[in-house]
């Protein structure tokens, strides 16, 4: 096919969306609508991964001290930790270093944390010589005075993963019957439009146009809704993300609470690929699909 | 330019359309096919167009040998074919122009040649001026005259006419005959089926009259109703 015949099938294509518009709009809503799902679900499980790997990277044990102890107190806790003969061995991690390490978690959104130098605790990691044991150690330590909380990380991991796991599942078996619904939506828009261009489909055939010459301004035609439905989807979705994020980074920071969001320019590639992967797809497949059933060319 | 050679086609339902049928015509000629409904003369333009299939015999068309055709050249045949129907079958949603430069489209043909040539044979059936407009616009006989610009701007050796005139008034009518007749003039063969007695009588052309399947009569210069008939 020449460049010119392309250029001019695409031209029919645009233009047919454009004379049934509220038939288009009403699929490209829908496709729009099952994508923004579809997003959503994505980032729950990007985000979720993201902060698992987190977890995952640090230490099993972490005894956090309360801000602000003096050295004294410092010195007792210290003491208590080598009285414990189920611990093997600690380290200490000191303010700066926990800061540190918090900024590079935090990424590009470091300076949500500024003025947050002083209210870090200081930490210890703790290194079990039994690891049955750690459920015990955890309680012990918790009784030290000096001590405000110790994380104790297998036990989130383990529960985490598996949370993952299912949501993996649910989120693949989601998104599979949300795209075959999408298919089927613009299967059946094509579908009316074949029906309702019946007669010229027909005086095309009687004028010598090729199977191929009358099929593919409907295909483009399918391929164009879910285009713009992925589009779509992906600008609400990316606004309303990154105004999400953005507030809840901020309130994080607040409380100290180890948990991060993805900042929206990390995912935003990912996701507008994908889109435009599953619209051009879903787009082009659900009009064959119809094409195929219903035009007798 | 058409052969039919034993011809005979016999529908889904039992009705033979046509029997045993030998028809030739030659390039250049000008062809009436005439014949009351159900003579077959339907039939006799359906399987030119390769709209259906003979059942048996063979059919030659402009060089295309039909039964042997596979389904996706039939659109090729029907390129080297004008085409032109009684309910004139032009796209609504488009102008006249375009209408008539979509028939140069599908065969993918340069924007160059299509500028040069619906023009022209716009101006062949005297409707340039209305190249704009849509069909709806347009009266029966304007319509129809699109149809045949459209039929003619691929230079066919072959234009074939079913009904040309069945909707429109007997002016209207002899125009669109006439136009026919300069185009067969120019070379094209024509081969027209119609039932209209007034133009056949006043054009004496060659007739072939079809009834109930057969040839009932082919004559040079012939007219509606057979003079050496004895009612």
């Amino acid at each position: 096919m020449k460049i010119r015949t392309t250029k001019y099938i695409l031209k029919e294509g645009l233009i047919n969306s454009y004379r049934n518009i509220l038939m288009s709009l009403a699929s490209v809503s829908i496709v729009a609508a099952t994508l923004i799902i579809f997003g959503v679900f994505f980032l729950l499980i990007a985000n979720f991964n993201y902060n698992l790997n987190i977890v995952k990277s640090q230490p099993e044990m972490v005894a956090y001290c309360e801000v602000d102890l003096d050295g004294a107190s410092i010195a007792k806790v210290e003491q208590e930790l080598l009285k414990n003969e189920k611990i093997e061995s600690f380290i200490k991690v000191s303010k700066e270093e926990y800061y540190q390490n918090l900024k590079k978690m935090f990424k590009d959104d470091a300076d949500l944390l500024k003025g947050m130098e002083d209210r870090m605790p200081i930490s210890y990691i703790i290194k079990v010589k039994d690891l049955t044991q750690s459920k015990e150690v955890k309680t012990e330590l918790e009784k030290i005075k000096g001590i405000s909380s110790v994380n104790y990380s297998q036990d989130i991991i383990n529960i985490l993963t598996k949370v993952s796991h299912w949501m993996k599942i649910i989120s693949a078996i989601l998104t599979i019957v949300l795209l075959i619904v999408c298919m089927l939506i613009i299967a059946n828009t094509i579908r009316i439009t074949v029906y309702a261009r019946r007669r010229e489909i027909n005086i095309m055939k009687y004028i010598g146009a090729t199977d191929w010459f009358i099929r593919w301004p409907f295909i483009v035609e399918g391929a164009i809704i879910s285009i713009v439905g992925a589009l779509i989807a992906f600008a609400v979705v990316a606004y309303g993300y990154s105004v999400l994020s953005g507030g809840i980074n901020s309130d994080i920071s607040k409380s100290s609470n180890m948990f991060y969001l993805l900042r929206i320019d990390e995912v935003a590639l990912r996701i507008l690929g994908v889109y435009l992967l599953i619209g051009v797809t879903v787009g082009v497949l659900g009009s064959a699909m119809s094409l195929r059933k219903h035009l007798n060319v | 330019m058409i052969k039919f050679k034993n011809v005979t086609k016999r529908y889904d339902n039992g009705t033979v359309a046509l029997k045993n049928v030998d028809i030739s015509i030659e390039k250049g000629e000008f062809v009436f096919i005439i014949g009351a409904s159900g003579s077959g003369k339907s039939t006799f333009m359906k399987l030119t167009m390769r709209e259906e299939v003979a059942t048996k015999g063979e059919i030659y068309v402009n060089g295309y040998q039909l039964s042997a055709m596979s389904r996706k050249n039939v659109p090729y045949l029907r390129r080297s074919i004008g085409i032109v129907f009684q309910d004139f079958r032009l796209l609504p949603e488009k102008t006249v122009y375009e209408n008539v430069a979509f028939a140069m489209r599908i065969t993918e043909a340069q924007s160059k040649d299509i500028k040069r040539q619906v023009p022209t044979v716009l101006t062949l059936v005297g409707l340039n001026k209305k190249a704009n407009m849509y069909p709806r616009q347009l009266s029966g006989g304007e319509q129809q005259r699109v149809a045949l610009a459209r039929a003619l701007v691929n230079k066919p050796a072959l234009l074939i006419a079913d009904e040309p005139t069945g909707n429109l008034d007997p002016d209207t009518s002899w125009e669109i005959m006439k136009l026919l007749e300069e185009i067969n003039q120019r070379g094209t063969t024509v081969v027209v089926a119609t039932h209209d007695k007034s133009i056949v009588d006043r054009m004496k052309k060659r007739v072939i009259e079809l009834d109930n399947g057969v040839v009932l009569r082919d004559q040079e210069k012939g007219l509606y109703e057979d003079e050496n008939k004895n009612y």
